[in-house]
Order: structure tokens, then C-alpha cells, then sequence
């Protein structure tokens, strides 16, 4: 579903992201890990087309990004760090938007089952967003997901600065869409998370990655140890 | 898609408290300018109605007199009061709206409202056109400055992007997002407008308010064009201002200075003195020993194979006047098609410093299509001299034909002055309007489509 063959970027002169090969079929949660400055964030960003390679090829759904930007958006869904929104609107508006931006309509009853879905309690639909907490205002991201009937997510730090029952109900949420089928790349610093709900886990350092391996074929703490390893070299 | 970003903008922008305030305060000065606007037309038209009346009671009451003291009595030609004039004032306040029709002298209007106004008319008067020209722009801007900045400011645009929505939708639905309240508030300043206005000819009032919601898409299209290349909101905000200064008060400045620099009026004492100078170089109606009156004498005799002016089938003295009186008509005319071509020069100027900011070709549009405009008030000036010459050659002709030479005495029946027509001034035809301003059409609609190229090219930078 996700992929990069030799992916590279350089920003006036300092290799960002080098040779980069990566695959995320349909139903794989690939967790990206790594330091700041990694090439995390760079990888999901030339996914979502938002800047340009300096060579490689990235395909979505068998799309190539640069040569069909628009059609390759309509397959994915992108959550950030910090999933802004607008304050003025309330969680449903704000669905009702987005959602009609990728080309898709609803009805109110269907846009309330999506934000149910995405486990936004029913009381803040209603609400204008910028009452909302960073953990709602995910969950709308998710609905967006949902609702857009993405084939792919893509997640920059979705999880960082959410309180751990947050961050559960979220992660739980991956591993759902994931069973529908979704392919998810997720660049996060939680490795906890990562073990947890990833199904494959890549550690990236100085924009290579230098790791790769089923979630399954390790645990908590020798992935810490490995992590760590990678970091100190 | 389009629409489903219009309708997002509208919705989020009246939950603001900003929008609520600006709309409400623009409404409300609408609302007031129009209200005053309509007050002062009433009372200027009672008043206008009122003089032309008493004029012509004044002119019919000298009853049987001698024609030429009837024609030196004089009378008045008013200039009407224009429906729309209640939207757009134009340069009424300056010109003058009536003209006293004389022998021997082409007058120049007066009442001029400006003249009994005191000092603070400097700072200008609250007219619907003046909230349309100057305060509604400033309201786009402020509605729109932030409309593609806050979206980077605030992350949003990424989420958007990743939607599959091309920047040439996002943009025009930012577009129409702001450009349909715009459009709510003009449609209703406008009809707000129609309900005051009288004897309305819903053709000059529908061109006008498309003119100004042309007007008002440039400047829309100015404020997401600078809004998408802004690094920030502030940024964008300070620009537009600066463009708003530059467009709505400095080019309409500079453009005055300029054009009066390059083609200046003479003054009225130098306009007075070359005209002064003409007559005396031909023939005047009163001299009967001077050079011209002499030459007249002899060809007159000559057409007529008399020896002496008595033997003419007509009064030559009256004759005469009227022998002046079209010489002074062909010096005023000679002098003010004169004015007219400086009039045109600097029109020439105008338009083409109207590529430099799209207030100019729409404050003419607006001015032309009320009939406030300079074309409408020459067109009334050439129309009550002509009106003028046609007095006079029918008072003269009177003279000339029922009395004898020397026979100053003579008395024309009351009922000569009753064949003076009151003087009528019409409103020029809506094409007659869209013919002479066409340049001012072309240079707006250039604006229009230059501007939505450049918003195309600005969506590439978003």
C-alpha cells in the first residue's frame, strides 16, 4: 500500500532521509522510530507529498505520489503531532468539512456514527472545538479516517503529550482500522506504543533506517536495548 | 467543493465576533448614510423644484415688455436632481446646479453647494458611495487578510491538503467564502437604496451595483492573492493596507495633482479676459458706431438694395443685437470647447492611471451611471446655452420684426414670454453612459480577469 524505493532528501546539502526502502502493505501498523532529526517526520512528509524528494520513487496504492498528487489523497489520512481544527466549528462541522473536502458526503446521523466510531463521546459533537482536548481533537482525525475510508494513515507523533488513557483509546483505535485493512505508518518517540501496537518496527537514525523487524519478534525491553544501541553508535 | 469551502468560511467567519462587529457597523453606517443621503435629496430637490417654479412665475409675470429688457432680465436653467445622485453625489457639490441665462454672457453655474458649506465639508461627507468606494474594501481586507494565513498558521492546511482538494479550489471556495457576504451587504445597501429613491430606473441602479461588485471581487482577489503569499497574518494584513492607502486615497490624489499639473484649467480671470478680448474684436449688439456695427450696416443694406437702414423690412438695431449675440455665443462656444479639451486630456490622464489602481475606472463608472459625473454637468452647460441663443434669437427676432429703427420703446405682448420653453435637461440613455465610459468597463473588467490570473498563480504558492 506505502512505498519507498531508494527515497532521498537533502536540504541544501545535509542528507535528510538516504536511500530509504520501505514497504506497509494493507493491515500493517509500521511504527517509525528514532531521535529527533531522525528522518521520521521527513519520510511522512514526502508520503503526504508536502515536499519534494531529491530522488526515489514513493507509490501509494500502486499511485506514484509526484505524478498523481491529488488521486494518492484520496486513499490516505494524515494525523499530526497537534491535529489543528477549527476552533469556531464544532467536532461534527469540522468532520462534515474535512470530509467533504476528500469528496465525500454524509448525513448528520452518519458523521455522528463516525465521531461515535472514532470514540468522541456523543456530548461533543456539539461542542465548538476550541473547547476540545488534544485527545478529542485526535479522535476527530480518526473519524476524518474513518469516514473517508482511507486505505492508509499516516501519523506524526499522533500519541505524543495525550494522557495514557488517551493514548490507549487511540492506539486501540490503529489496531481497529488496522484489522479493516488499513496500512498505518506512524513516526512516533513512544516505543512502548510502538511494541504495543505496531506490526512491524523500523529505528531510523541520521536518515537511514537501520532497523527493521516484526513487533512480534521482540519485547519491551530488548527493543529499548537495541533502540538505545542504535542511538549511541 | 467549491461551494462546501464558501459555505465552511461563512459559517465560521459569523460565529466571530470581528464579522459581527464589522457587519454591524457597516450596516448601520449604510444605513445612516443613506437615510441622511435621502433627507438631503428630498430637501435640495424641494428646493431646486421650488426656484424653477418661482423663475419661470418671475420671468411669465414682466408681462409686455421689450424683448431685449426681457432677455438682459434673464431667467434660470436648473439642472436636475438625478435619482441615483442619493447613492453617488459625484461632483455635484462643485459644479453648481443652475445657470443663469442672460444676453451677451454665457454664465457659469452656480449654487454651488460647496460654497455653503463651512470648513468641516473638508473632511468629507457620509454617502453611500463613500462607504462603497472606501469603507467596504477596507472590510474585505479585514475579513480576508488572514483568510490562506491563518490556515498555515493554525496547521489547518496540511489536513486540508491531505484531502485531495487542489489549491484552486481551496482558493476560489476562500474566494466565495468572502465574496458572498460582500455581495449580501451591496445588494442590500442597494435595495435599502431603491426604497428611497424616486422615479428609479432599475437599469442605471443594476449597472451600478454591478460595477461596484466588480470592483469589489478585485479587491477580494487582491486580499487572498497577498493572504497566500504572506509569510503571516500580520504581514498581510500591514500589505493590504498599504495597497488600500495607495489605490483608494493616494493614486486618486496624485492623479488630480498630476493631471492638473499637466493640463491646467486657466483661471477665471484669464478665461474672462481672452473671452473679453474676442468680443471686442467682432461685434457688440449695443455699439452701433463701432467698425464691425458699420460693416454689418453696409453688407445688410447691400443684401437688402436699400440706401438706409429705415427702408428695411425689420428693425436693424434689433437685428443687430442678435448679429452680436451670435458672435458672443460662437466666442463662449470657441472657449469652452476649449475647456472641454483640457476636460478631455485630463480624462485621457485618468484613465490611463486607472491601470494603477481599480478605484478610479469605478469611482467614473459610478459617477457616470448616477449622472454626477463632469460629462453630465458639460452636457447640461451645452444644453442651457444652447437654450440660452434660442432665448435670445426669439426675443430678438420679436424686436426686429414688430418695431421699427430707433423704436426702443416697443413692447412685445406678454404672451412672447410664454414662448421661452422651460428648460429641460434629461438624463442621458443607458447606452449613451456605457458608450462613454466603455474605456472605464474594459480597464475594470481587465482588473477583474489580471486579478484572478494572479490568484490562480497565487494558489501554486500555498
Amino acid at each position: 500500500m506505502l512505498h519507498a524505493k531508494d527515497l532521498t532528501k537533502h536540504y541544501d546539502g545535509v542528507v535528510a532521509l538516504d536511500k530509504l526502502n520501505l514497504s506497509v502493505e494493507a493491515g500493517d501498523i509500521f511504527c517509525l522510530l528514532g531521535a529527533n532529526g531522525a528522518g521520521k517526520s521527513t519520510t511522512i512528509n514526502l508520503f503526504l507529498n508536502f515536499i519534494k524528494p531529491t530522488s526515489g520513487q514513493i507509490v501509494i496504492d500502486q499511485m506514484d505520489v509526484l505524478k498523481e498528487a491529488l488521486k494518492t489523497k484520496e486513499v490516505i489520512a494524515y494525523i499530526p503531532e497537534n491535529l489543528n481544527l477549527y476552533g469556531e466549528l464544532t467536532g461534527l462541522e469540522n468532520l462534515e468539512y474535512f470530509v467533504g473536502l476528500a469528496g465525500k458526503q454524509y448525513s448528520k446521523d452518519q458523521l455522528v456514527d463516525f465521531l461515535a466510531e472514532a470514540g468522541l463521546e456523543h456530548t461533543a459533537h456539539q461542542q465548538r472545538v476550541m473547547k476540545y482536548s488534544k485527545g478529542m481533537r485526535q479522535k476527530v482525525g480518526i473519524a476524518i479516517a474513518l469516514a473517508k475510508k482511507a486505505k492508509a494513515l499516516l501519523l506524526d507523533e499522533p500519541t505524543s503529550g495525550l494522557d495514557p488513557k488517551a493514548s490507549n483509546e487511540f492506539s486501540e483505535l490503529l489496531v481497529k482500522l488496522s484489522e479493516q485493512g488499513v496500512a498505518t505508518l506512524m513516526a512516533t518517540h513512544d516505543l512502548f506504543r510502538a511494541k504495543e501496537t505496531g506490526t512491524d518496527i523500523g529505528i531510523m537514525r541520521s536518515g537511514v533506517l537501520v532497523e527493521r523487524l516484526s513487533a512480534d519478534d521482540i519485547n519491551h525491553s530488548d527493543l529499548e536495548k537495541l533502540y538505545l544501541k542504535h542511538m549511541n553508535n | 467543493m467549491i461551494f462546501h469551502i464558501a459555505k465552511k468560511e461563512i459559517r465560521e467567519m459569523s460565529r466571530t465576533g470581528q464579522f459581527k462587529w464589522m457587519f454591524g457597523i457597516v450596516i448601520l453606517l449604510s444605513a445612516v448614510a443613506i437615510f441622511v443621503s435621502h433627507r438631503q435629496w428630498q430637501d435640495k430637490n424641494l428646493q431646486r423644484e421650488q426656484a424653477e417654479a418661482n423663475a419661470r412665475t418671475l420671468w411669465l409675470a414682466q408681462g409686455s415688455i421689450n424683448p431685449h429688457n426681457a432677455a438682459h432680465y434673464g431667467t434660470f436653467a436648473f439642472k436636475p436632481q438625478f435619482p441615483l445622485s442619493l447613492i453617488d453625489p459625484g461632483v455635484e457639490k462643485y459644479t453648481g446646479i443652475s445657470i443663469f441665462l442672460e444676453s451677451h454672457s454665457r454664465n457659469e453655474a452656480d449654487n454651488v453647494a460647496a460654497a455653503d458649506q463651512t470648513g468641516l465639508s473638508r473632511f468629507g461627507d457620509l454617502t453611500p458611495d463613500f462607504i462603497l468606494l472606501f469603507i467596504v474594501p477596507l472590510m474585505i481586507i479585514a475579513l480576508g487578510h488572514h483568510s490562506i494565513t491563518r490556515e498555515k498558521e493554525q496547521g489547518t492546511i496540511q489536513i486540508i491538503k491531505t484531502q485531495g482538494v487542489s489549491n484552486k479550489q481551496l482558493i476560489l471556495g476562500k474566494w466565495l467564502g468572502n465574496y458572498l457576504p460582500i455581495t449580501a451587504l451591496t445588494t442590500a445597501l442597494f435595495l435599502l437604496a431603491a426604497v428611497f429613491i424616486q422615479d428609479l430606473n432599475w437599469k442605471f441602479l443594476a449597472m451600478m451595483w454591478l460595477v461596484y461588485l466588480v470592483y469589489f471581487a478585485v479587491i477580494n482577489s487582491i486580499t487572498l492573492i497577498i493572504s497566500s503569499l504572506a509569510k503571516s497574518s500580520g504581514i498581510s494584513l500591514v500589505t493590504l493596507l498599504a495597497i488600500w492607502i495607495v489605490s483608494c486615497l493616494a493614486i486618486p490624489k496624485v492623479a488630480s495633482s498630476y493631471t492638473n499639473e499637466k493640463y491646467p484649467y486657466p483661471t477665471r480671470q484669464e478665461f474672462e479676459a481672452a473671452v473679453a478680448e474676442d468680443k471686442k474684436k467682432g461685434l457688440d449688439g449695443h455699439d452701433p458706431w463701432s467698425e464691425a456695427s458699420k460693416k454689418l450696416e453696409q453688407e445688410t443694406l447691400k443684401t437688402y438694395k436699400v440706401s438706409d437702414l429705415k427702408d428695411l423690412p425689420f428693425n436693424f438695431d434689433a437685428y443687430r443685437m442678435q448679429k452680436g449675440e451670435e458672435h458672443e455665443a460662437a466666442i463662449y462656444f470657441k472657449h469652452n470647447e476649449r475647456l472641454k479639451e483640457v476636460h478631455q486630456e485630463q480624462t485621457k490622464v485618468y484613465r490611463g492611471l486607472a491601470f494603477l489602481s481599480p478605484f478610479l475606472p469605478t469611482r467614473f463608472m459610478s459617477m457616470a451611471l448616477a449622472n454626477t459625473d463632469y460629462t453630465t454637468h458639460w452636457n447640461f452647460a451645452d444644453k442651457a446655452e444652447k437654450h440660452r441663443v434660442k432665448m435670445q434669437r426669439i426675443l430678438n427676432d420679436d424686436f426686429a420684426e414688430n418695431s421699427k429703427l430707433g423704436e426702443w420703446s416697443y413692447k412685445a405682448d406678454a404672451s412672447l414670454l410664454a414662448e421661452i420653453p422651460e428648460f429641460q435637461f434629461d438624463a442621458p440613455e443607458f447606452k449613451e453612459v456605457i458608450s462613454a465610459n466603455t474605456s472605464n468597463l474594459l480597464i475594470l473588467t481587465t482588473w477583474l480577469l489580471v486579478s484572478f490570473g494572479f490568484l490562480f498563480f497565487a494558489s501554486t504558492r500555498i
